[in-house]
């Protein structure tokens, strides 16, 4: 057993030091490099203190407003029956196949003056180029994260009996959220906003579209136009010290939760939850309701502004049938675009792939009091700037893979490893122990017990991981653009070259090109996954903690 | 649905051997005459010019000397900072010729001793303006006002942009999202009669930054805002998709800042080399032409570029006084204008 | 079966009374079911598992909204057409068959919720939940979180949480499924203990018979969502109505001979060629042709009389032995005090006492 236990710990950390130690150790030497007054200067200028200070701003109320919302929707969804949850998980989930840069982009041309919704209504939404505009965007991308948290941990909390139990004390609807339901919550929910946090705190395609004209910036807005000016070494290793400190918010903010977390007791599974459907009420069609209105003015009108812009032959004339042309389309897949975007998908099928697998493997060999400390480690990589990490991940293994697609492959696993990590954990964590002991009385060894026994409850939430792996890596631009070489360009790098070019049509078409794809594969695979009932599960819904 | 540990290493593999096949195997630290880098048959560029352009003069050199195989990383300016200080840190440039889009940048690369210079026949016919001891000129651009169609009255110099008409109507594009939009700012702020003042006599009238020079002529397009400071290849290519909108060429001059070339000091040495052949070409009659077919001004007088009102004047920042100071100036913009 | 008038006047209400009450989801899980419970009493819902207790049980605690019929507790209606009352404010105790204790709060903060949430401030609750503790001797547990516990330790830790709450009515949902009979009798004494005391009605519901003949007032039996008989325990012992009754209160031998009426109150049977004539009572409709013959374990004696058996089996219970036999009759199970005094073999036995019923 002892040596089973080394080889445990090696094998974490080693996967560990490449994924993490490795960028963060070669930033850290450039940041280094002017000495501690160096660090100082960086930190202390006052763009630096400004950005911090929004971006701390920005993420909180993100966190705060996507958790909520996210909490208040899953409680009034799951109280319908199970075949008819379906439908509003989709739809809150959604925005989470638009990519960052588009959403961002689309919601200016949908609400912003002159547009979409300007044209049609004369109603602009105020304060969009701002703070409040990034919060709102950035609020349709963690609504998700906190709804699908919420929603297992609803699936797996102990017993529904518990809620009866209050209400039989004495305890009415609110009363009995307040001091049952919503306490029994508490692990996933802040786990979800850990992870909400920071990934507000690490936007950059958002503020830059909706903070620059207000003069809003973030620290990632910051780090790129450092970079963009930097050509100096001395500014370089001013925006590498920027974007320390972003790991290092990160740290302070998870690395005591995550602790508090690991320490928590975990809710046992429940045997059989008891079926006991409520019958459909007037409150849950106002839920439908809602849950169609924010889907349709989050997602659906800026994706049809977006794909309004891509078939209108210039900017500035009407989107009527008489402007449009599929000329943006052509355009925008000259040569190459077909390659690359069968690279992107590649990419992101091989790291979709990675993320739970090993991201599964070091919650399972993660013992007692390491698993707080682990959860935030994987998380750091997560939350430096992809800039600054592609970069790191240049100079850590540039010299053997410069030029090949897996540079760009280990820079995704590293990034979305705690997408990988988080869910399996917390899969983990809920079952009941002992369960390994059966396999292994019953006669299999250590490795099938395993393979039977634990994987196939973990299934789930591993899918789950994965088709979120597989989107955001689809849909990475800042990384993919420095680490690509000749003949490994990603789909991101064609989309960044067309919107340098110009043609805004033409980048629009290229971006539905993107996020089509990723929609119909996901609208497809929910409406087989009803039919047939292949993955239960996904009814369930076991993800995050 | 499961996924065997045992997959995942086969996976990587596959990914891995989707990629290129591996070039550069041996690096040397910058400073060094590598052997690896660049051959006879072989050439990394590096660039931040778009893509159009860069594809046509690559397939034009391609056809003059196609035993040379040219690989390309093409990506803004920031991204290839960042490439660059990547892999200064990790073994030494991997670049044979860098392809820039302003001075500044490239300025801030010949200080890391990143250039060889290289007395090429034909450099006399860049402008004297358009180069210097390290890297030179290959293409002029021009920042220029664009206006919504039907403006009146349109603006004739640039000092008008701050006049109340047109209050609440000017864009102007990110100084730090690119070195394009900043060249702009360096112009104006060290320009007599400007200065940073201009800037706060904009604020004051209402003008707004957003985030990039194409988005300009979207948002004047649409009517967001009905002026703004753009490059003229972007309103032309605008106006050719059928957009409201005009080029507006200030009588006092368009700003004119050129795309520098220039071979790094990884390059082999020699005269025959991938690297100076291209450098050859890229100022040769057939690409200027092609350069200016993909709707830039050529750096070499006497090819014809995109058209031009007439009597259209140009002005030059002083690129040397700007070098050292993109920092400060910066600041002194965001303080008006905000970061 | 008794139905309470809508303004029950001179007679003090029941506890609780239900008429025509059907209660499911799409199908009913019970139906037409009318049941009344009087103040003070204990009523046990005895049935195996699907026969509907524990949804009669959350029907009568206000969770689920019945498809037709109407619940009254004391004297008011509580679910009714257009009337539901939600269950925080029907008075009711309930102990869940699986704890339902809190994992996030300690034994004292379980205990002090009901007082908590009738308004007292959070001192003055744990205050009254400590002695409450005190008197189930669960002191030494109120820092503790139900993770620590054992099984009877939560148990009386739910039960406890139900007393709180100081109500007129209990509902038991199999509380001591998961106890062994050590815990369980402790349990049992405990309620009974508690109920004395302060006078509430209690709806007790399990699948054990003899719990359920130990504890009740009086036993109703459930068998697929309808009450299949009510009454005394002794009533429901000895003069089951049916045979699914007869199962479910008790173990059961049945046996199949010849047998008529030999006078008032006595049969006359013949097994394997012996006679007997055995006093007996029959359940309505008795079809004297074709009855299945009930025989209790303690309604027949070994060793006496004249009746042919064989002995297969036996089992020493402790305080009790049970012998198993086969008959000509059918299989037959004897119980008898005292330990083993025969082993396998041919052995004759009398029958003391019988019950006819329909044939099932």
């Amino acid at each position: 057993m002892r040596a089973a236990a080394a080889a445990a710990a090696t094998v974490t950390a080693g996967l560990i030091g490449a994924l993490v130690v490795v960028p963060l150790e070669s930033l850290g030497r450039i940041a280094a490099e002017d000495g501690l007054t160096g660090i100082a200067r960086a930190l202390s200028a006052p763009a630096s203190r400004v950005a911090i200070l929004h971006t701390v701003a920005i993420a909180t109320a993100v966190t705060v407003l996507a958790v909520t919302a996210g909490t208040a929707l899953a409680l009034a969804v799951e109280r319908r029956p199970a075949r008819s949850r379906l439908l509003p998980r989709l739809l809150v989930a959604g925005p989470l196949v638009i990519p960052e840069f588009v959403l961002g982009f689309a919601w200016s041309q949908a609400y912003g003056p002159a547009g979409l919704s300007d044209r049609v209504t004369g109603l602009t939404m105020p304060g969009l180029f701002g703070p409040a505009g990034i919060i709102a965007v950035l609020t349709v991308y963690g609504l998700p994260l906190a709804y699908l948290a919420v929603t297992a941990g609803l699936a797996a909390r102990a017993d529904p009996a518990l809620e009866r139990a209050a209400r039989a004390a004495g305890a009415g609807g609110w009363a009995t959220l307040r001091t049952v339901t919503l306490p029994l919550l508490r692990v996933p929910l802040l786990g979800a906003a850990a992870l909400v946090f920071v990934t507000a705190a690490g936007s950059f395609a958002v503020p830059q579209v909706l903070g620059t004209p207000a003069g809003f910036g973030t620290m990632s807005t910051l780090i790129y136009s450092d970079l963009a000016l930097s050509a100096g070494p001395a500014a370089f290793t001013e925006l590498v010290v920027l974007a320390l400190a972003m790991v290092a918010l990160v740290l302070l903010a998870l690395g005591p939760l995550d602790l508090w977390l690991a320490r928590l007791p975990r809710a046992a599974r429940p045997e059989t939850p008891p079926a006991v459907a409520a019958p459909r009420t007037a409150g849950d069609r106002i839920v439908m309701v809602i849950v169609w209105g924010y889907a349709i003015l989050a997602a659906g009108i800026p994706m049809l502004t977006l794909i309004l812009t891509a078939l209108t032959r210039g900017p500035g004339l009407a989107p009527v049938p008489a402007n449009w042309t599929l000329a943006n389309f052509r355009s925008g897949f000259s040569d190459g675009a077909g390659a690359a975007l069968a690279r992107s998908a590649g990419l992101a099928l091989a790291a979709a792939v990675a993320a739970p697998a090993l991201g599964g493997l070091v919650a399972g060999l993660a013992r007692g009091r390491w698993r707080g400390p682990l959860a935030t480690v994987v998380t750091l990589a997560y939350a430096v700037p992809g800039s600054a990490l592609a970069v790191g991940i240049i100079i850590g293994y540039g010299r053997w893979l410069d030029g090949s697609a897996l540079i760009i492959l280990v820079a995704y696993v590293a990034k979305f490893w705690v997408f990988g990590h988080r869910p399996v954990q917390a899969a983990l964590d809920r079952l009941p122990p002992g369960q390994t002991r059966a396999a292994r009385l019953s006669g299999a060894r250590p490795g099938t017990a395993v393979r039977t026994v634990v994987l196939p409850p973990l299934t789930v939430a591993a899918a789950t991981a994965a088709g979120l792996v597989f989107v955001l890596a689809f849909h990475e631009l800042t990384m993919s653009t420095i680490l690509y070489g000749p003949g490994t360009e990603t789909f991101a790098v064609v989309i960044m070259n067309q919107q340098d070019l110009g043609g805004v049509g033409a980048t629009a078409a290229l971006a539905l090109v993107l996020t089509v794809p990723v929609v119909t594969v996901a609208a497809v695979a929910a409406w087989l996954a009803r039919r047939t009932a292949v993955f239960p599960g996904i009814q369930n819904g076991s993800w995050s903690s | 649905m499961r996924f065997p540990l045992a997959l995942v290493p086969i996976l990587l593999a596959g990914v891995a051997a989707c990629g290129s096949s591996a070039d550069s195997s041996a690096n040397s630290p910058a400073g060094s005459s590598s052997t690896a880098a660049s051959s006879a048959s072989q050439l990394t560029l590096y660039t931040s010019v778009t893509q159009n352009t860069v594809t046509a003069v690559v397939n034009g050199f391609a056809k003059t000397d196609p035993g040379v195989k040219v690989s390309v990383f093409r990506a803004t300016t920031g991204q290839l900072n960042a490439r660059i200080a990547a892999d200064e840190h990790s073994g030494g440039l991997r670049a044979d010729v860098i392809w820039g889009t302003d001075p500044l940048s490239m300025e801030s690369y010949a200080q890391q001793n990143l250039f060889r210079p290289w007395p090429l026949p034909g450099l006399a016919g860049v402008p004297a303006a358009d180069k210097t001891t390290y890297f030179w000129g290959t293409r002029e651009l021009y920042l220029v006002i664009v206006a919504h169609k039907g403006l009146t009255p349109m603006p004739q110099n640039w000092s008008d942009l701050t006049s109340a008409a047109y209050k609440g109507k000017v864009a102007l594009p990110d100084p730090a999202a690119a070195g394009s939009a900043f060249a702009a700012l360096g112009y104006f702020a060290t320009a007599p009669g400007f200065g940073l003042g201009f800037y706060q006599a904009l604020k004051a009238n209402g003008a707004v930054q957003v985030s990039t020079i194409p988005e300009v002529v979207t948002d004047v397009a649409e009517g967001r805002y009905q002026l703004g400071i753009t490059l003229d290849s972007e309103v032309r290519s605008a106006i050719a998709e059928g957009s409201p909108v005009v080029m507006d060429w200030p009588a006092d001059g368009a700003i004119s800042l050129y795309s520098p070339i220039a071979e790094t000091v990884a390059a082999t040495g020699g005269a025959n080399t991938a690297a100076q052949a291209f450098l050859r070409y890229v100022l040769s009659p057939a690409a200027q032409a092609a350069i200016g077919k993909t709707g830039w001004q050529p750096v070499l007088p006497g090819i014809a570029g995109p058209p031009r009102p007439a009597g259209a004047t140009e002005v030059y920042p002083g690129w040397p006084a700007l070098f050292g100071r993109q920092q400060q100036i910066l600041q002194q913009y965001q303080a008006i204008f905000g970061a | 079966m008794v139905l309470l008038t809508a303004a029950p006047v001179l007679r003090v209400p029941d506890a609780v009374a239900c008429a025509g009450l059907s209660v499911g989801y799409g199908r009913p899980a019970l139906a037409g079911l009318d049941l009344a419970v009087t103040p003070g009493e204990t009523l046990a819902l005895l049935g195996s598992s699907g026969s509907g207790k524990t949804t009669l049980l959350n029907a009568i605690a206000g969770f689920a909204a019945p498809l037709a019929g109407r619940i009254w507790l004391a004297g008011e209606l509580v679910s009714g057409p257009g009337r539901l009352v939600p269950p925080e404010r029907r008075r009711i105790g309930m102990v869940f068959q699986d704890h339902a204790l809190w994992p996030h709060l300690s034994v004292l903060d379980t205990v002090a919720y009901p007082l908590r949430r009738s308004g007292a401030s959070r001192a003055a609750a744990r205050r009254g939940a400590q002695v409450i503790l005190e008197q189930m001797s669960l002191g030494p547990l109120a820092g503790r979180r139900p993770g620590q516990l054992s099984g009877g330790e939560q148990q009386r830790v739910g039960l406890a949480r139900a007393l709180a709450a100081t109500p007129g009515l209990y509902l038991f949902d199999e509380p001591t499924a998961h106890l062994d009979a050590n815990l369980r009798a402790q349990i049992l004494d405990e309620v009974a203990r508690r109920r004395a005391a302060d006078g509430a009605a209690a709806i007790y519901a399990t699948h054990n018979a003899t719990e359920a003949l130990a504890i009740a007032d009086r036993v109703a039996v459930l068998h697929s969502g309808r009450l299949a008989q009510a009454g005394p325990p002794a009533e429901v012992y000895s003069a089951p109505d049916d045979l699914t009754v007869a199962r479910l209160t008790g173990p059961v031998s049945v046996l199949g001979a010849p047998v008529r009426p030999a006078g008032p109150g006595q049969y006359a049977i013949g097994i394997g060629g012996a006679r007997a004539t055995v006093p007996g009572t029959a359940a309505k409709p008795a079809d004297p042709a074709g009855p299945a013959i009930l025989v209790r374990p303690d309604w027949a004696r070994l060793g006496e009389g004249d009746l042919p058996g064989s002995v297969t089996e036996v089992r020493f219970r402790g305080p009790h032995t049970d012998y198993h036999l086969t008959t000509p009759a059918g299989p037959l199970l004897i119980r008898e005090p005292g330990p083993p005094r025969a082993g396998p073999g041919p052995a004759c036995w009398s029958l003391e006492r019988l019950r006819l019923l329909p044939p099932a």
